[in-house]
């Protein structure tokens, strides 16, 4: 069981009902369907409390430790922001930062990020922010704009652009920025869509994320685990491609 | 496990991407690849073209495992007064223009539930308010709301909750643990795999079909016990 699921999350959220979004609910979808390693981060942190959200984060994954690993989410308008994300980057098990520009209303290259991203840097983490093709966000000209800007830090894409017609632009963003990983989760994504996304990037720079606990697990899983690809490619998609990523911060 | 049976599939080309579905052998194919033993089909041109050509499309597939669901539309420019020809139909308002509580549909609804036809109804081609008015007509058909998306549990569960005649397929019920929640609270009988391929993915739902949290009776219904139990057995 060496799966390493790059975007997931617990709690809850507004517009729709989670059934169960604890972090033990979490853990034993995982055990169920042999995934090894969720990386989350908290919905309220995501949603109106990044302080409060990220304070549970922690919680969890002292919980659970060596199962969950951390996303702390930066929110541009908290003024202490900066301070506080480089408190929680020093936490065991966080990961990197977690940035929702449709949340914020910040486009993902504004410069309200660029603290996020120092401090990824300084610390040697992953970013990890939402995309949405055609979005005033987190299109994907906004990864293309801002990760040539802190060459070196690993720029996961979640969602690839969310919509299929939107995969075309986050690969030739992928094309352009060496940085920049595509993440493979969202209620549009398909199986043939996946396998367009390796043939067009290369496995190595797919990550596999499920977004539970707002969607199901074993649906994203499956989308690997049946998607027409080499078994090399499919491995690397699984977990090859974090392992990368997280030599050195884990 | 028993018979795997896709409820909501399309054959044929679509017109915003390329897929192995877009003839009979790619499909089955398919749904070899993905141990889908049958697949409860609408021609392509019936849903994006006019639904009278799609239609026509059909009486060709050749396949056992691809069973026909034609795509109507009432009134006098729809696809004729239903006679009953198939167990299953597909129903599209919104995208052919017309309007599900008009007098037309009226019709047309109250000639599905006299043949004992049941109508695969895509979620995003009704309101809530006017599924809640279809459901409450007596008689009413037996309807399985497809791509119902991770959002709409709680419309979804107000609907289900209200009308024992209203089903629901796996397609986009994708939020964690849905699929085990919609059984335990309505029961297995009202879940019915289907994927909305190619459109949606096929692959997550088929892999989540054999990891459910459900006892193994309820994971065959699922399955295909539900659609061949809808289907009288078989196309």
């Amino acid at each position: 069981m060496d799966v390493i699921d790059a975007h997931g999350h617990i709690g809850r959220w507004g517009a729709f009902a989670v059934t169960d979004g604890s972090a033990r609910s979490l853990v034993a979808m995982m055990d169920r369907c042999g995934v090894a390693t969720a990386c989350v981060s908290h919905l309220l942190a995501v949603g109106p409390d990044a302080r409060a959200g990220n304070a549970l984060l922690v919680e969890a994954l002292g919980a659970h430790p060596g199962r969950l690993l951390g996303w702390a989410v930066y929110q541009p308008h908290d003024p202490q922001g900066p301070e506080r994300l480089r408190d929680l980057l020093d936490v065991p098990g966080v990961i990197g930062v977690k940035l929702h520009p449709e949340v914020h209303e910040t486009a993902l290259d504004d410069r309200a990020y660029t603290p996020a991203f120092e401090a990824a840097a300084e610390h040697g983490r992953l970013v990890l922010a939402h995309s949405q093709h055609g979005g005033a966000w987190s299109d994907a000209r906004h990864f293309a704009a801002v990760s040539p800007r802190h060459p070196g830090v690993p720029l996961l894409m979640g969602h690839a652009g969310l919509f299929p017609q939107g995969l075309r632009a986050a690969m030739e963003a992928a094309a352009r920025c060496p940085d920049l990983v595509l993440e493979t989760c969202g209620s549009r994504m398909t199986a043939r869509h996946l396998t367009r996304m390796v043939a067009g990037v290369g496995a190595h720079r797919v990550a596999f994320g499920s977004d539970a606990v707002f969607l199901d697990l074993r649906a994203g899983l499956g989308r690997v685990l049946l998607a027409d690809l080499p078994e090399e490619d499919r491995e690397r998609v699984l977990h090859g491609t974090m392992d990368e990523l997280l030599k050195g911060v884990v | 496990m028993t018979a795997v049976v896709d409820i909501n599939r399309t054959l044929g080309p679509l017109p915003h991407d390329d897929v192995p579905s877009r003839d009979e052998t790619g499909l089955v194919t398919e749904l070899d690849r993905l141990r889908i033993d049958a697949a409860c089909v609408s021609h392509s041109y019936a849903v994006h073209g006019d639904p009278r050509d799609g239609n026509a499309e059909l009486t060709r597939v050749a396949d056992p495992r691809l069973w026909p669901v034609p795509v109507l539309v009432p009134g006098p420019l729809g696809t004729g007064p239903w006679a009953g020809g198939a167990p299953l139909v597909r129903l599209c308002p919104r995208r052919h223009g017309w309007a599900v509580t008009g007098p037309h549909a009226r019709e047309l609804f109250a000639g599905l539930a006299a043949s004992g036809t049941a109508v695969l109804l895509p979620f995003d081609e009704v309101t809530t308010g006017e599924v809640h008015r279809l459901a409450a007509a007596v008689p009413a058909p037996r309807v399985v709301l497809t791509g119902t998306g991770y959002r709409a549990l709680r419309q979804l569960a107000e609907l289900l909750d209200a009308h024992p005649s209203l089903y629901v397929d796996t397609s986009t019920l994708c939020g964690h643990r849905q699929v085990e929640w919609v059984a335990e609270h309505y029961g297995a009988h009202r879940v019915l795999f289907g994927t909305g391929a190619p459109v949606t993915d096929d692959a997550g739902p088929r892999h989540l079909l054999d990891t459910l949290d459900l006892p193994a009776h309820d994971t065959a219904l699922i399955a295909g016990g539900n659609a061949l139990e809808l289907m009288g057995g078989g196309p």
